[in-house]
Order: structure tokens, then C-alpha cells, then sequence
């Protein structure tokens, strides 16, 4: 219980770094404590494969991404523009608050269907083994979607960023040059 | 072994914060980055939920969510760096218009 109760704030304290901070640098990293937290919340609720999983790809990949565009459009910070909609915030903070309250309520009119210990063992500590093996027998169809959706995501990633092909520039023949006399050529 | 219910209220409480700091910021790349935690609080759900019927199921689901989450955020910030170099702004505010 202990530990869970030190993730689970290492998580929300993330979360409200990723909110709060103003500098967006500053809120990508806070945002990787919250998903290394929630990596190692992955290992209490036996699913060692999806933690590290969640280390890698998304702690690692995912949010080198997202720092690596940041720094390249250069948008750390904020623009000093007046706020458009200043009665936002307390409206969705309020909004917020009952959400979470909802949510939380809800959890704990929850029953569990069987005792713990008994289904958490059925798991096998949710080892790369068995979850492969769910993965190719009942997942196979949504596995070979997703591998078309990733190639569809790389293409269109590429689609997007590519540049317009610059106006044709008139580039002068070596032909064409050696018929110039040497007073013609501009050095 | 700590209950389900305490995970999945973690879980709506990260998803809250996702949410509002959604709604509140005006910077593209903030937004984006509270759409991967309300997807995370979304995984945390379903892993919780594997073990409390004991089912892997939802465990693969998570590893295709995290493939797909992988995906997205290409899109998505290809679109935000082709949006970019049209606007020369990541705030939401100056990007309301919608003839390109």
C-alpha cells in the first residue's frame, strides 16, 4: 500500500507539472515522471512486460519526439498574448474537480468479480510469454491492423512535413557554358 | 495487494488532470501532451482491470493502444511542424482560422 500510495502521487504531481508548467520542455518531463510512475505501477499490477514496454517506447521514444519538436519550433515558451477566454480556467478547474470526484466515486462502488490473489496469479506476472501468445492466437487480426496503421502513419507523417518542391531554377549546361568566350564569363 | 478501486480512481483523477490541463492551455504541443496522459490513465484502466478478472486480454490490449499511441504522436506532430511553418505559432488562438 505504501508503495502504491509514493507512485500514485509521484504520478499526480507529474501530471500537474505537465498542466502547470508554463515552459513546455518543462512539462514533457514532467510528464515522463508521471509515465515512469505509472511504469512501475505496471509491475505491482503484474504486467512486467507492459513496463517496460511503457519505459521504452513511450518514456523513451515517444517523448524524444516530443522534446526533439519542441526544441526545434522553438516553442518552450508560451506566447504573451492576452487570454481570449479569461473565465475559462475556473470553470474548468471546477469542472475538473467534480470529474475526478465522479470518477473516483465510481471506482469504489466497484465489486471485484473474484478474489484477488487467485486472478492475479492467472497472469503468470504478465511475462513477454504469455502476452505474446494472447497477442498472436486472439489479437492476430487488430496486430496485423496495427501494422498497416503504422505504415500508414509513417507515410503520412512524411507527407506532412515535406516541402513544397522549390520553383524550377534555370541552371546553365556545362554545354552551354564552354560556349561562352572567356570575356563572357563573370567569375 | 492494493484493491482495483484504488487504481482505477488514480487512474479518473490523472485522467481529470489531462482533461483540464487540456481545456486550460493554448500551446499545441501542452495539448498534445495532455492527450498522451489521458491515454495513459486510459492503459492504467485496462491493466487494473486484467488483473482483477485475471485475464490477459486487456494487457495486449494495452501493448496495441501503446502502438497506436506510438502513431498518433507521429501525425500529430507532423501536422503541428507543418502547421508551424505556415503560422509561425503554436498557440491555439492564432490557428482558428480554417482556410489554410
Amino acid at each position: 500500500m505504501i508503495v502504491f500510495v509514493l507512485l500514485s502521487l509521484l504520478a499526480i504531481a507529474g501530471a500537474l507539472g505537465t498542466i502547470l508548467w508554463k515552459n513546455a520542455v518543462y512539462s514533457a518531463l514532467s510528464l515522463v515522471g508521471t509515465l515512469l510512475a505509472l511504469a512501475c505501477i505496471f509491475v505491482t499490477l503484474e504486467a512486467q512486460f507492459l513496463a517496460s514496454v511503457q519505459v521504452i517506447v513511450y518514456a523513451g521514444a515517444i517523448m524524444v519526439l516530443f522534446l526533439f519538436v519542441i526544441m526545434l519550433l522553438n516553442a518552450q515558451y508560451p506566447s504573451e498574448d492576452v487570454d481570449p477566454l479569461p473565465w475559462l480556467s475556473p470553470v474548468v478547474i471546477a469542472g475538473g474537480v467534480v470529474l475526478a470526484g465522479a470518477l473516483a466515486y465510481t471506482a469504489f462502488l466497484y465489486k471485484a468479480p473474484k478474489p484477488l490473489a487467485e486472478a492475479a496469479k492467472a497472469l503468470q506476472g504478465g511475462a513477454p510469454g504469455p502476452v505474446g501468445e494472447t497477442l498472436f492466437t486472439k489479437f492476430l487480426l487488430p496486430f496485423e491492423a496495427v501494422s498497416l496503421l503504422l505504415i500508414i502513419a509513417v507515410v503520412g507523417a512524411v507527407a506532412l512535413v515535406k516541402r513544397e518542391p522549390e520553383a524550377k531554377v534555370q541552371r546553365e549546361t556545362l554545354e552551354e557554358r564552354a560556349t561562352h568566350t572567356p570575356e563572357e564569363v563573370v567569375v | 495487494m492494493v484493491e482495483t478501486s484504488y487504481y482505477i480512481a488514480l487512474a479518473g483523477i490523472l485522467f481529470s488532470i489531462g482533461a483540464v490541463g487540456f481545456l486550460m492551455r493554448r500551446s499545441v504541443i501542452q495539448m498534445f501532451l495532455c492527450v498522451e496522459l489521458m491515454l495513459n490513465s486510459a492503459n492504467l484502466v485496462l491493466v487494473a482491470f486484467a488483473r482483477a478478472w485475471g485475464n490477459l486480454e486487456a494487457q495486449t490490449a494495452v501493448f496495441i493502444i501503446l502502438t497506436l499511441a506510438a502513431a498518433e504522436v507521429a501525425i500529430g506532430l507532423g501536422i503541428i511542424v507543418a502547421i508551424f511553418r505556415k503560422r509561425v505559432s503554436t498557440n491555439v488562438d492564432d490557428l482558428s482560422g480554417l482556410k489554410g
